[in-house]
Parts: C-alpha cells; sequence; structure tokens
C-alpha cells in the first residue's frame, strides 16, 4: 500500500503534474476540463443521437447514412481519453482511490463495447443504405438502450467524482 | 436602469425560488443537477452538431427533411440544461450574476439562440428541409459554422465558470451589492 502511494506521490511532485495542478494558466486545468466537456458532448451526445434514431426518432433517416458521425464521436472520445489522462495525472490520489473513478470507467467500457456492437450490426449491415430504411430488431433496439444507459452513467459517476473522493493528494494522510 | 441595479435585481429575483434553493442543498441536491445539466449538454450538443455537420456536408446521403425531425431532442436537451442551470442559479445567484465566465456564456447562448432564430426567419431553415437537394446553400453553412462556435463557447465559459467566481464575501442577495462589490463601498 504504502508502495503504490509512494508512486501517486512521485507523479504528483512530476513537473507536468505539479503544473496542471498549480498553473495559473488557462492552458492547464482549465482546458483539459474544457476538452473533457466538448469530448463528452460529442461522444455521449452524437451515440445519443444514433440511438434515439434507432429507437425510432426521425425514422425517415437511413442508418448508413449516419456512419460518417461515428467517426466525429471517435474524435470525442480521444479527444476524453486524452484530457481525462492529464486530469488523471494532476490529481491521480484523487481518482484512484475512489471506487467511483473504476464505475465511471467501467461504465464508459461498456457504452464503448456496445457503439462497436452497433456499428458492427448496424452501419455495416447490407441493408443500412436502403432508401426506406427498415426498423431495426429487438436486439439493435435493447443495444441503443444500453448506450443510452452506460453514458448518462458514465455521466452521472464522473459527476459524482467532485463530491465522493476521500483523499486529494497522495501526502495528505 | 444601470448594471449594477440591474444586476441585483437578477440576485434578488433569483434568490425567490428558495424551494428549489432547499432542494439545491440537500446531500445529493447539487450534484444531481450538475448530472441533469450535463446529460442535457450531451443531447444538446450531439444531436446540433449532427445537424450543423450535416449543413456543412458531412453525411449526404441522410435528407434534411428526415434529419430535422432530430432536433426536437436538441430542445429536450437545452431544457434540460436549461432547468438544471436555473436551479444553480437560484441557490448561488452572486456566484453567477457577478462571474465574468458566466457573462461570456450567457452571450455565447445568446448569439446560438440568434442565429437559430434567423436561420428559419430568413427562410433558409424551409429552403433546406422542403428542398429536394442533398447540398445546403452556402448562407446555411453559415449558420452551421455560427452555431458550433457558439455552442463550443458554451460549454466552454460554462466549465471555465469555476475558475471565476467572485470572491466569497458574507451577504444576502439583498445586501451583495452594498457588503461586497468594492467599487460601491468606497464612494
Amino acid at each position: 500500500m504504502a508502495a503504490i502511494f509512494a508512486v501517486l506521490g512521485s507523479i504528483e511532485s512530476s513537473a507536468f503534474s505539479t503544473w496542471l495542478r498549480e498553473s495559473p494558466s488557462l492552458l492547464a486545468f482549465p482546458l483539459m476540463l474544457s476538452l473533457h466537456a466538448i469530448g463528452m458532448g460529442l461522444a455521449a451526445g452524437i451515440n445519443g443521437a444514433i440511438a434515439l434514431r434507432i429507437l425510432g426518432v426521425a425514422p425517415g433517416v437511413p442508418l448508413g447514412g449516419m456512419r460518417p458521425f461515428l467517426r466525429v464521436m471517435w474524435a470525442g472520445f480521444w479527444m476524453n481519453a486524452a484530457s481525462g489522462v492529464a486530469l488523471l495525472i494532476a490529481y491521480p490520489t484523487k481518482a484512484l482511490t475512489n471506487p467511483d473513478f473504476y464505475l465511471k470507467l467501467t461504465f464508459i467500457a461498456l457504452a464503448l463495447v456496445t457503439v462497436r456492437a452497433l456499428d458492427r450490426r448496424v452501419f455495416r449491415a447490407p441493408q443500412a443504405l436502403d432508401a426506406v430504411p427498415t426498423p431495426p430488431g429487438a436486439r439493435v433496439r435493447r443495444l441503443a438502450v444500453a448506450s443510452l444507459t452506460c453514458w448518462a452513467g458514465a455521466i452521472i459517476a464522473g459527476r459524482l467524482l467532485a463530491y465522493t473522493y476521500t483523499q486529494l493528494l497522495a501526502s495528505w494522510r | 436602469m444601470t448594471l449594477v441595479t440591474w444586476q441585483s435585481w437578477l440576485v434578488r429575483t433569483f434568490a425567490r425560488g428558495t424551494l428549489a434553493a432547499a432542494f439545491m442543498r440537500t446531500h445529493w441536491g447539487w450534484p444531481a443537477a450538475e448530472s441533469v445539466h450535463f446529460i442535457g449538454l450531451s443531447l444538446l450538443f450531439g444531436t446540433i452538431v449532427v445537424w450543423d455537420l450535416r449543413l456543412l456536408g458531412v453525411g449526404r446521403r441522410i435528407p434534411f427533411a428526415a434529419l430535422h425531425a432530430l432536433l426536437r431532442w436538441t430542445g429536450i436537451g437545452f431544457a434540460l440544461s436549461a432547468g438544471s442551470g436555473v436551479m444553480f442559479l437560484m441557490t448561488e445567484p452572486t456566484e453567477y450574476v457577478y462571474n465574468p465566465s458566466f457573462h461570456f456564456k450567457m452571450a455565447c447562448l445568446a448569439i446560438a439562440g440568434l442565429n437559430a432564430a434567423a436561420f428559419y426567419l430568413t427562410g433558409y431553415g424551409r429552403a433546406v428541409t422542403s428542398g429536394t437537394r442533398d447540398v445546403a446553400p452556402r448562407a446555411a453553412k453559415l449558420f452551421a459554422v455560427i452555431s458550433l462556435l457558439a455552442w463550443l463557447g458554451v460549454i466552454v465559459f460554462g466549465r471555465l465558470l469555476t475558475f471565476y467566481r467572485p470572491a466569497w464575501c458574507e451577504a444576502t442577495p439583498a445586501t451583495f451589492v452594498a457588503r461586497c462589490v468594492p467599487s460601491l463601498n468606497q464612494q
């Protein structure tokens, strides 16, 4: 246990971690938080738009036509992975000692599984570009519901991180 | 009406939402409202990005008229975010009314709203959704760019709020200006 906190402490005392936490520059913590919110809007939001389409919103939209937006969704996801790693480097102890952080990561992992499954079953399916779209089957609809649930769960768990942590820095023992 | 009286009127008006403030001060009230605010943000931004990028030429196989139905969920996302946002204001009005980042956020929100209204009032909305062309006119693309930039501004200035909070000052909404705005105290 002491060895784990020694590692976390050395991350926190690194130049990059200290700069992210303590710099008054808008390019430090504020930029990372902003990128994380934009990436969330793109990843969860576009995924949400696709899931809503599968569940019957805007039924005239051919699902295959929405595939280019999947790329934008992934761009948002990678934006969040990068800014998330930066936020983690700034406060590793705060996140890693909080069970809620692992709950958030689990929701994100499950959400990504649903995105990949939707890509395979819906967007690459041969009937995806039909002029008169066929309504998605029950299995695909369940995937869409799971996707919406996981992203909502990831957002809520992420928000609660600020309220559920028990230790801010490794040195605070 | 001067800026100071306008701001103190805003603070007093929002502070009347005592029921909302009581809920927000319960243990999970504030984080619950924040969660709703962020879920609303995702719905709003995700659907508007799809629409604006479609105007800019992404996803050309999607007919504009069919995609337009998705924008109802932009409205639902906005309602979630605006509703929870007003809850924050009714609980800590001075934290927002005197926060420069909040002023920029509201300016971006106003630009996004006026831009959306102009898109329909100028007839471009109808031209795009009732036409059969799969490419939007150039002017409609300008609306899309302004919309994307304005919503990005709303998100960024929203996230920056916490770094520009007015310094803590012990006062009720009614006495805030008199006690906590230094330039007035000196007069």
